[in-house]
């Protein structure tokens, strides 16, 4: 993963100096380790901050909402699909975009490693397997495949689904995964045991709506949370008014949400609310066996109809 | 997310259809009876002093 | 106090199961009292929110009808 980035270099370079785009979005270092943050290239010479490491998790289709001109952005699997979701509706245009596609192996959890060390971590190093993070007093070498956001542990798209520049050799798709485990446990509580567990789940939430503004599915102008005639959602810690934000924010990411983990990673709590969306991802497979932003000319189930819906009532 | 699956009822009525419409009005009535209240998202006011 | 009854909040389509209630009204046909209608110009208007909405402010069931 690490050798893309004299490629993305190149190609990004190609593109602005044949003015086929005006900016690349990429990653550049953060101003703390495993925190990568987005570059946007407008000449040939911002090329040279671009990184690429296991610290993009970032999903840059974020910045691609309602823009006006010709951009080249990179993408990894998720990325990707967000973009045709993008697509689809309407709030980018195919030609306007180049894609660098980015076969990834998965990013790692900021988090997960944090909590492994007791002071704060100085400097983080990569190689193609590991990763060796340092401190004060410590130093330790962890395999990367150990410390992979849980999103992308179980991912089955790592490969770009649509792309017109690429930066290195698709990756081996992950095929053995078992993505819902932790829906299907909690699908099996009853109805008050599911309460008690969200409750909890979302007690620490203190309502930043971070997950929100990471999202790239979440682009409304005005959205549900801020408007106030009719309120459909208290402002404070009100374990209804937090439940009721984070189930209306999954349900309007129903049959668009790829589980990119933009919210999860962005959480400041370390919230989960990725149960939410993969739930409705998880009944979009089961009941029109769809996967979002996976093809651009297809319609998703909830704008369509068709005479095999498997709801009774409907018929 | 903590609401029992029948608290949610859909159906479809035509417009000529008043004894179907009697029909699903009982059918939904006794299917949330059947319940008992909901305690779950419900919002509770603030109790002031 | 007697038995407690249901507060059911009836999301019905303007063309379809509100012709049908009113219909059912003209017809003098008798139904359980335990919904509060709410006139929406189409299912499609229905939205997610108004579901939670009705059981925040204490319904105990929601019923959508097209």
């Amino acid at each position: 993963m690490l050798s893309y980035i004299d490629k993305i270099k190149e190609i990004s370079i190609r593109l602005l100096k044949e003015c086929r785009v005006e900016m690349v979005i990429g990653f550049r270092k953060g101003t703390v380790p495993m925190m990568n943050e987005p570059h946007f290239a407008k000449s040939p010479e911002d090329v040279e901050n671009f990184v690429w490491d296991s610290n993009c998790g970032i999903n840059l289709c974020n910045y691609l909402t309602n823009r006006g001109e010709k951009i080249g952005i990179l993408a990894k699997g998720c990325d990707s699909r967000n973009i045709v979701t993008h697509i689809i509706e309407n709030k980018i245009k195919r030609d306007q975009l180049v894609i660098i596609g980015v076969p990834c192996k998965g990013m790692i959890d900021k988090r997960k490693i944090s909590a492994m060390f007791e002071g704060e971590i100085g400097e983080v190093i990569e190689n193609e397997n590991n990763i060796t993070v340092k401190g004060d007093g410590f130093e330790k070498t962890l395999n990367k495949k150990d410390v992979l956001q849980q999103n992308c542990a179980i991912c089955i798209h790592r490969n770009p689904v649509i792309h017109d520049e690429l930066v290195g050799d698709l990756v081996e798709e992950q095929i053995d995964v078992d993505r819902y485990e932790d829906v299907r446990e909690i699908e099996a509580l009853a109805p008050q045991e599911k309460a008690t567990h969200f409750e909890k789940l979302l007690e620490p939430c203190i309502r930043c709506y971070a997950c929100r503004n990471a999202c790239p599915l979440c682009y409304c102008p005005t959205c549900f949370t801020d408007e106030s005639r009719p309120q459909w959602v208290g402002k404070g810690q009100d374990p209804t008014d937090v439940s009721t934000f984070h189930f209306l924010r999954a349900y309007h990411c129903a049959g668009r949400c790829t589980d990119c983990g933009a919210c999860e990673r962005s959480c400041p709590v370390g919230i989960n609310m990725r149960v939410f969306t993969k739930k409705l991802e998880k009944d979009c497979l089961e009941l029109f066996e769809w996967e979002a932003g996976l093809d651009p000319d297809v319609r998703p189930p909830l704008d369509t109809y068709r005479p095999g819906d498997p709801d009774e009532f409907i018929k | 997310m903590g609401i029992e699956p029948d608290r949610l009822q859909f159906s479809w009525v035509s417009s000529a259809e008043a004894t179907k419409f009697v029909q699903v009005v009982t059918e939904v009535t006794r299917a949330i009876k059947d319940l008992g209240p909901n305690k779950n998202l419900v919002k509770t006011m603030p109790k002031v002093a | 106090m007697s038995e407690w009854e249901p507060k059911i909040v009836a999301f019905l389509c303007n063309w379809c199961s509100y012709g049908a209630a009113d219909l059912a009204g003209v017809g003098r046909m008798e139904y359980p009292s335990n919904i509060r209608v709410i006139r929406i110009p189409c299912t499609g208007r229905m939205d997610p929110k108004f579901f939670l909405a009705a059981l925040r402010e204490g319904a105990d069931g929601v019923w959508v009808s097209g």
